[in-house]
This record gives C-alpha cells, sequence and structure tokens, in this order.
C-alpha cells in the first residue's frame, strides 16, 4: 500500500500544466507571477480548466468539512450597517442623476419647440407622447430604485431597531450590576460593622479578663498573706462569711469574706473579695451581732476588684457573737441597727 | 418578499440592485460557515469577525459581477474568504506578535479541535468530510492541512515537511482529488 502510495506521489509524470494548480487552489503558491501563469492556463486551456473547477470542488468541500460556528450578532449588525453606508452614496448618486435628467428633460425641450416656431397641434401631441413616454420611463425606473431604497431603509430600521434594543439590553445589564455591586458593598459595609463591633467587644472582654486575672491576683495574694500571718503570727481563721446565705437576699452571689483572729488576744483582720462598689452616698459596714446590741466595727471601701482588708480590736472574743455581717450603710452616720442591704453573712462557731 | 426563499443567485441579483435585506439573507444563510472557516484558520475569533466582515462587504461590491461561469457561489464565497484569511494569516506569521498559537498545535483536524457541539453533527455532511479526509495517507492530509487551514505555500511546507517541492505539489493533487472522488458520490458534490 505505502510503495504503491509512494508511486503514485511521484512528480515524475506529472503535466507540467497541472504543477501548479492544486497549490492555486489551495493558495498555496509562493510568488505571484505563479499565480497569474495558472490563472492564464485556466483562462486559455479547456483541460487545465476542468480540472481547476474539479479541485476548486474538493476545497470547497475543505471549506464545509467545518462545522457552522455561530458569529456574535453584533457582527451582522456592523455588516448591515457598512452596506447602508454604501447605500446612502448610492442615494446621492441617483438624486444628482435624477436632477441633471430634469435638467435636460424639462423646460428645454418644451421651450425650444415652441420658440422654434414649430407649435402646430399635431407635432405638440406627438411631443407630448415622447416626452411622456420618456418621463414614464425614467419614472418607473426611478420608482424601482426608490422600492428598493425604501426596502434598505425599512432594513436599516430593523437594524437600528435591534441595535437600540441591544443598547437598552446592555443598559439595563449595567445598571442591574451596579445595582447587585451597591448590594453587595452594602452586605460588605454590614460585616465589617459587625467585624468591628466584635472586635471592640472582644477588646472589652479581655480588658474584663484582665481585671477579673488582677482581682484573682490580689486574692491569692492576699490568701497568701493570710496564711503567712495564720503560721508566723499565730491568726487562724474563724468565720467565712458567704453572700449566697439564706440570710442575704440581695447582693453578689459571688462575693465572699472572711475573718482570721489571734490565737492569743483580741486582734482579729476581716478580709472581703468580689463586692460590687456600694451605691452612691453608701458604704459597707461590719458588724458583730448576737451579744447586746449590734456591734458596728467599722465602715470600709472595696478596691476596683472588689476587695478590702481590715484590721480591728475584737471588743470582746468572737465566740460571745452569733454572727457576723456586711451591709451598706450611708456614709453620713451609722445607726445602732443595720438597716441597709445585707450583703454578707456568717454565723460564728 | 420572502428573501429566504430565494436561490443564491437571485439574492446576488438583488444585491446587485444595492437591495440590504437580500445581503442580509445570504449572511443568515452563508455567515456561520463563513465565519467558522476563518475560526479554524486564525484560531481567533476577533479576527474573524474581521474577516467575515470583509467577506460579505466584498460580496455586497462585487456579488453583482459574479456569474454562474465563475463555478458554484458557495465556490466563489469560500473562496473569497479563504484567500482573506490566508492574507491574514500570512500577515500573522510576518508579525509573530500577533500569532496566536504553534502551528503544529493543530495539525490533527479529526482529534483535538472538535467540540462537544461538532457530536452533535456526527452523522451530518461534516462528519462525511471529515471522514474522508480522514482516510487521505497521513501525508496528503498534512499538506493540505498545512496549507489550506495554516496558510503555509508549498515551499514552506518542503521545507517544514523535508519533503521534495514536487512531491508536495502533487500530494495536494492527489488529496483533492480523492477527496473529491470520496465525497462526490456520497454528496453529489452539493454543499
Amino acid at each position: 500500500m505505502t510503495e504503491t502510495k509512494d508511486s503514485m506521489e511521484s512528480n515524475d509524470n506529472l503535466d507540467p500544466r497541472f504543477e501548479n494548480l492544486a497549490g492555486y487552489v489551495l493558495g498555496a503558491l509562493d510568488h505571484a507571477d505563479e499565480r497569474s501563469a495558472v490563472e492564464n492556463l485556466i483562462e486559455n486551456d479547456p483541460e487545465v480548466q476542468a480540472e481547476f473547477e474539479e479541485l476548486s470542488e474538493a476545497a470547497n468541500l475543505l471549506a464545509t468539512s467545518v462545522p457552522p460556528v455561530e458569529p456574535p450578532a453584533s457582527l451582522k449588525t456592523r455588516i448591515m450597517e457598512m452596506a447602508g453606508q454604501g447605500t446612502r452614496s448610492r442615494l446621492v448618486e441617483i438624486v444628482n442623476m435624477y436632477q441633471k435628467q430634469g435638467g435636460r428633460s424639462g423646460p428645454p425641450w418644451w421651450r425650444r419647440a415652441f420658440q422654434s416656431g414649430l407649435a402646430v397641434s399635431a407635432a405638440a401631441a406627438v411631443l407630448v407622447v415622447v416626452v411622456g413616454s420618456a418621463l414614464s420611463y425614467q419614472n418607473n425606473q426611478l420608482g424601482n430604485e426608490i422600492d428598493t431604497l425604501r426596502a434598505n431603509l425599512a432594513t436599516e430600521s430593523v437594524v437600528v431597531a435591534n441595535l437600540q434594543t441591544e443598547l437598552s439590553t446592555t443598559l439595563s445589564d449595567s445598571e442591574n450590576r451596579v445595582a447587585t455591586m451597591k448590594s453587595e458593598i452594602k452586605v460588605m459595609e454590614d460585616d465589617f460593622g459587625a467585624i468591628t463591633e466584635m472586635v471592640v467587644h472582644q477588646e472589652e472582654m479581655v480588658s474584663q479578663l484582665g481585671i477579673v486575672n488582677n482581682a484573682l491576683r490580689q486574692a491569692l495574694s492576699d490568701q497568701n498573706w493570710l496564711t503567712y500571718v495564720s503560721t508566723k503570727e499565730g491568726y487562724q481563721v474563724e468565720s467565712w462569711l458567704a453572700s449566697n446565705t439564706q440570710q442575704v437576699t440581695s447582693t453578689e452571689p459571688t462575693a465572699s469574706g472572711l475573718i482570721a483572729v489571734r490565737i492569743v488576744g483580741n486582734e482579729a483582720v476581716f478580709q472581703v473579695h468580689g463586692l460590687p462598689q456600694p451605691q452612691s452616698g453608701y458604704a459597707y459596714t461590719l458588724w458583730l451581732m448576737g451579744n447586746g446590741d449590734p456591734q458596728p466595727i467599722a465602715q470600709f471601701a472595696v478596691s476596683e476588684i472588689g476587695s478590702a482588708t481590715i484590721a480591728f480590736l475584737l471588743p470582746q472574743p468572737l465566740q460571745f457573737y452569733s454572727s457576723v455581717v456586711v451591709t451598706q450603710e450611708r456614709v453620713d452616720g451609722i445607726g445602732v441597727d443595720p438597716t441597709g442591704t445585707m450583703v454578707l453573712f456568717a454565723q460564728t462557731n | 418578499m420572502n428573501y429566504q426563499g430565494l436561490e443564491d443567485l437571485e439574492l446576488l441579483a438583488k444585491i446587485g440592485e444595492q437591495d440590504r435585506q437580500a445581503l442580509a439573507a445570504l449572511y443568515d444563510r452563508y455567515g456561520r460557515r463563513v465565519f467558522a472557516l476563518a475560526v479554524r484558520m486564525l484560531n481567533d475569533p476577533l479576527g474573524s469577525e474581521e474577516v467575515t466582515q470583509d467577506v460579505f462587504m466584498s460580496v455586497w461590491r462585487r456579488g453583482a459581477s459574479y456569474t454562474s461561469k465563475k463555478g458554484k457561489f458557495t465556490t466563489w464565497l469560500f473562496s473569497i474568504t479563504h484567500n482573506r484569511t490566508i492574507d491574514e494569516l500570512r500577515k500573522r506569521r510576518r508579525d509573530r506578535s500577533r500569532e496566536n498559537a504553534d502551528i503544529d498545535d493543530h495539525l490533527n483536524i479529526q482529534s483535538g479541535d472538535i467540540s462537544p457541539a461538532d457530536a452533535a453533527v456526527a452523522r451530518s455532511e461534516y462528519a462525511k468530510i471529515r471522514a474522508a479526509m480522514e482516510r487521505l495517507p497521513v501525508e496528503q492530509k498534512s499538506v493540505v492541512e498545512l496549507s489550506y487551514f495554516k496558510g503555509l505555500t508549498q515551499t514552506e511546507i518542503a521545507t517544514k515537511t523535508g519533503q521534495p517541492l514536487g512531491t508536495v505539489k502533487t500530494r495536494m493533487r492527489l488529496a483533492l482529488k480523492k477527496l473529491r472522488t470520496a465525497l462526490s458520490a456520497e454528496m453529489g458534490a452539493q454543499s
């Protein structure tokens, strides 16, 4: 098969007239003079012409071997517009022609006839028929041209309408895109606002955690101090005060306190943690209860983290009292009985 | 008037009278094929639009001078398209910066460049023509591809493939003749 093909493809026996014909049909000739020579042969040699037609048909098949592809709609519009420009030039041409012909076939004809003295009725009748026929023929021609131009105008109107529709669609699309983008930007702004809010909130939380951390550090420090005092100075914790007892109805649930008393002697240390700042005009007041009248020991303020430590002398040993309480009392004078809100309570042992 | 029902020659006669509706009808009939051939050769839709525009403007200006003595209208139309696209290809080849892809990328018409849409026409005339192309010996198919679709001249093909120039010429001729013989019976040389 290969041998047969190779022998068929030998160029030795190819008629020189046909040598460049396929190249011409495929557009593959290198030089213009080669093309001219082939065209000359096609023009003058029937055999070459027949071969040319045959090969051209095959080349045509190559073109149709490509599946159709839809060009953009705007291409047709563009082509029709360009053709329209050509038509407008033609319109100008026709109008010029009409004006020139009108100049020749109008007044000079009949004017010359009257001026020549041949105003005989029969001659005039012939003249009218001739001129009428000429004008009629001319009118028909112009009528055809005008019909074509009208048709072209109609086509152009369709093109313009299509363009308007396309523009309108494009404009509408653009507006929609802008609206969508605006909406997206709004969402992004909202998101950004929310994120900013979260950041601020987180910063506040970090700040609060810092405060709590400080409080815990302070409490730990106090505990260490108390442990030290208990060990070195002979104190022992006597009462834990809590806010979550039945006696306390309205206070900070996490607040607590203690009283440590020196084993020998009447010195005592009172310490609280986790109390909020008292109401304006009020201060916390430590009371010993249950041995006659309530005994106010001290009014005190708490630190930023709600802590306070007070050293005082017990009027009597702690076991003489039934309970220890902390209340909020006015700063401008403590009554004989606690009247303010109780915030801590402990029963003594 | 129903322009769609008119024959090609009737439309051309109307184009001779500057009837744009006739041009529009001819574009509707052949615009996709002209554009497709340009895209196939240039591999550039934008450049193919320019070619298609030039081809139809050429039909608009020269349509009146066409006669059936010049062969079938489609042969004439595709010949204009092919020549115009080859001009563009060679211009681009001179100006390497505008070249889109290496020539070897699309040598095989059957393999790499069949889109899914092409599958829809698998049993159409395109498939038949492609099948006929595939039946050609590979060397003949190659010279047709390089010349017709890639715009290479005979000498360029000889240099590129290392074949003698005479062999290239003979292969071109044989390929075209075989194609026509293979398809004329099946398609009645219509298209």
